[in-house]
């Protein structure tokens, strides 16, 4: 008995739209939040043996002249001070000034962006991304080739798709920004990218066993040749995603606490990529063909009529 | 194939684990103190070792800007130039630091990239790479009394010939530093010690006095000290300074970055314990799941990471956080393309097609999947590595090096083994490929589209 990937695409969309969309919702309240290399400004991630009140930490950098700093306690005993952006001199002042104060001060790591340089960096981060989802249709479309134009279907069925893992992932961070102030760095965009690397991948895989089969099978109405193609490589798919998974959640587990933010990420994003590999892609494909067929299918009646 | 092929690629292997073998006392992954092999003869020592990233190893990292705004307008020298005299300057500066394996790249014409492992003091970082150094010779200004002004054009440093520390200045056993001009600026040297005689002259370095001392002789050489307030260490920083040569250009810092070496080495071990277990757990998937085919995707995968490694440390490829978390999500892709190819041998098996068809069918239809998906994950890759800086270049490059060797190992080191292990006739049994024994069915195999 066949699973009917393509008959009951519909839900498959919708449950989709239920992730995607509070996702985007945050999103649009401004819940991605911008991390020092896409805002500018300075980040001190400060361990102590025991971190210090945040407001006495907080008293010290009002005195260096930064009443504009903002201190947050993170995890393994550390403090996360935000200030705008400080040049070396700024930075070694403070970071003798808390060591004088605090015996405890394991360590101190910093980073600052100007303005200017953060400004390039998101739009290296917007460009990239962008090329990369022209060059991937490209890419698609000449695989594809052999189908003609349709090619270019299949293209944008991939990129709906990868559009999607995107999305999910953004909407996740969204959430995560605006509830526990998780921001995004260089090292999240370079995870999306990885994402819709990993998304297309997976659909390729789909959509070259339906070119197999349409080859093998002349003359065969799309959706039963899809439906079939899906359930072929089902196992491949799910198979694929859960040892990249494995990996990761093996990385999320004990990868420390700097990488595990990108870690969740490629987590989601592989896992939402399965997801529309299996029940978007081929579906995107499938509701292309119907709408053409009954735009024909109305043209050819008027023609009779 | 060849009948050589495989010895090739054990070659190959043989050959990645003597690379991987640690032979640096704190050689990545390994902590593994005594051996330490060179490779070749006695003239060829290149050590193998791996390369660690600033945030695995500690120090700081900055991103500077080319202050053009502040370069004299009558200029004529083009951005990419300055940005490469720059380089070339802070280089020599680090150089005389000795700082190990700094990392000095343009990012674009405008910015420099300057990585300074070890260099904890964002301090001392920021003198290396922003300090002019621009010495200048002025005369007194015959306008403005008790000021001086520049000869036309400046008499700098440009020409200096390397200067050197010596004890015993005029007045006591004072440090000082001598320097001589080459040519053509010697002339002037010469001529300005007639023009200024029994005059003061002033020596600035990056626009303040260092000395201004009396001219009581007229110059026969090129040659002159610089006395000052300086103490042997202070001498000689600014005689190193000095022969390092002056910026082109005003260097501003746009990005800090600095990273402590307890938390990096945390980092590294950390990772490590994370791509072990990974690994561990696909080998126990894949064997679990495919049986015999999974054993020798597995030994693929051991093949992956041994070849993968050794390329890092051969290229070599500069490992950060983000390179390592590259790797290892390269793993879980790696076993990917095995596992396109056995789904696709056990549907031969199950349509009823003898091993050795089935081999060899499966390797001919997985491939164009396996050829396009990896070819977009490259794809992707690149395009991080153009764009991207420093962070992210290293994981697109651990990325696309592990991508582009999985395909080997999968289309290669896997087929290799597969063909091998079906000449064994206890290695033929279907149940070994994860299939039913059973005689094939050819009603149930009509009717699927794919058995033809």
């Amino acid at each position: 008995m066949l699973f009917k990937f393509v008959e009951h695409k519909q839900w498959y969309f919708l449950a989709s739209g239920l992730i995607i969309v509070p996702g985007l919702i945050f999103l649009l309240l401004g819940g991605l939040k911008p991390g020092i290399e896409f805002r500018g400004g300075t980040l001190l991630d400060v361990r102590f043996a025991t971190a210090p009140p945040v407001a006495e930490v907080h008293e010290i950098f009002v005195k260096l002249g930064h009443p504009e700093a903002t201190v947050l306690v993170a995890e393994g005993e550390r403090l996360q001070v935000r200030t705008t952006t400080l040049l070396p001199d700024d930075i070694a002042a403070a970071q003798k000034a808390l060591q004088e104060k605090y015996a405890n001060v394991k360590d101190l790591q910093s980073n600052s962006v100007s303005a200017s340089f953060s400004a390039e960096l998101i739009q290296n981060a917007v460009q990239s991304i962008a090329l990369a989802s022209i060059l991937i249709v490209l890419l698609i479309a000449f695989a594809f080739r052999s189908f003609g134009w349709s090619a270019f279907r299949y293209g944008i069925a991939a990129i709906v798709a990868l559009i999607h893992d995107a999305a999910v992932v953004l909407g996740l961070f969204a959430i995560l920004g605006y509830f526990f102030n998780i921001e995004v760095d260089s090292l999240f965009v370079t995870a999306v990218l990885t994402i819709i690397g990993f998304s297309v991948h997976d659909t390729i895989v789909v959509f070259d066993r339906i070119r197999e089969n349409l080859r093998l099978n002349p003359g065969e109405a799309l959706n039963p040749v899809i439906n079939f193609s899906i359930m072929q490589t089902l196992a491949r798919s799910v198979i694929t995603s859960l040892t990249v998974v494995l990996t990761l959640l093996a990385l999320y587990s004990f990868g420390g606490f700097s990488i595990r933010n990108f870690a969740l990420a490629l987590l989601v994003g592989i896992v939402s990529g399965t997801y529309s590999s299996i029940f978007n892609a081929s579906q995107v494909i499938s509701l292309w063909q119907e709408l053409e067929d009954r735009l024909r299918g109305r043209s050819a009646a008027r023609a009779t009529a | 194939m060849s009948r050589l092929f495989p010895w090739f690629v054990a070659l190959i292997a043989l050959f990645a684990v003597f690379v991987d073998i640690p032979k640096h006392q704190v050689s990545f992954p390994f902590n593994c103190p005594g051996i330490c092999l060179k490779i070749g003869g006695f003239s060829y020592d290149e050590e193998i070792k791996t390369h660690l990233g600033l945030d695995l190893q500690g120090g700081t990292q900055l991103v500077l800007r080319l202050r053009t705004d502040q370069l004299p307008s009558k200029t004529d020298t083009s951005l990419a130039d300055l940005n490469t005299q720059a380089r070339r300057v802070i280089d020599r500066r680090i150089n005389s630091l000795g700082v190990s394996e700094p990392v000095i790249q343009s990012l674009g014409d405008d910015k420099i990239l300057l990585e300074l492992p070890g260099v904890s003091d964002i301090l001392q970082a920021q003198e290396i790479a922003t300090r002019q150094a621009f010495l200048e010779f002025k005369v007194p200004d015959k306008d403005k009394p008790g000021q001086f002004k520049s000869l036309e054009p400046p008499l700098t440093g440009a020409n200096l010939k390397p200067t050197f520390v010596t004890f015993g200045g005029q007045t006591s056993n004072q440090p000082v530093i001598n320097f001589e001009f080459g040519a053509p600026d010697d002339a002037r040297w010469v001529q300005l010690s007639k023009d200024f005689f029994r005059q003061q002259v002033q020596i600035t370095l990056d626009g303040r006095q260092v000395s201004a001392p009396q001219i009581t002789s007229e110059f026969q050489t090129g040659k002159g000290i610089i006395e000052g307030s300086f103490t042997p260490q202070s001498a000689r920083d600014l005689s190193l300074l000095l022969n390092s040569g002056a910026l082109p250009v005003p260097l501003e810092v746009i990005q800090s970055t600095r990273v402590e070496p307890t938390l990096g080495r945390d980092s590294v071990n950390r990772s490590l314990v994370a791509g072990a277990i990974g690994l561990l757990l696909v080998a126990i998937f894949m064997i679990v799941y495919y049986r015999l085919p999974g054993v020798i995707a597995v030994i693929a995968l051991f093949y992956y990471t041994a070849l993968t490694y050794a390329l890092f440390r051969l290229v070599p490829v500069t490992l950060t956080l983000a390179g390592v978390a590259g790797f290892i999500l390269s793993i879980g892709m790696a076993v990917d393309a095995n596992v396109l190819t056995f789904e696709r041998l056990k549907e031969e098996l199950r349509a009823g097609k003898s091993l050795r068809v089935a081999v060899e069918e499966g390797r001919k239809r997985a491939f164009p999947s396996i050829f396009y998906s990896n070819l977009s994950t490259i794809l992707t890759a690149a395009i991080l590595f153009q764009f991207g800086a420093g962070t992210v270049k290293g994981f697109a490059l651990t990325l696309g090096i592990g991508v582009a060797v999985s395909f080997f190992t999968a289309v290669v080191v896997t087929q290799m083994l597969l063909h091998g292990a079906i000449e064994f006739t206890s290695f033929r049994r279907r149940r070994l490929y994860g299939v039913e024994e059973r005689v094939p069915d050819p009603v149930r195999d009509a009717r699927a589209p794919a058995a033809t």
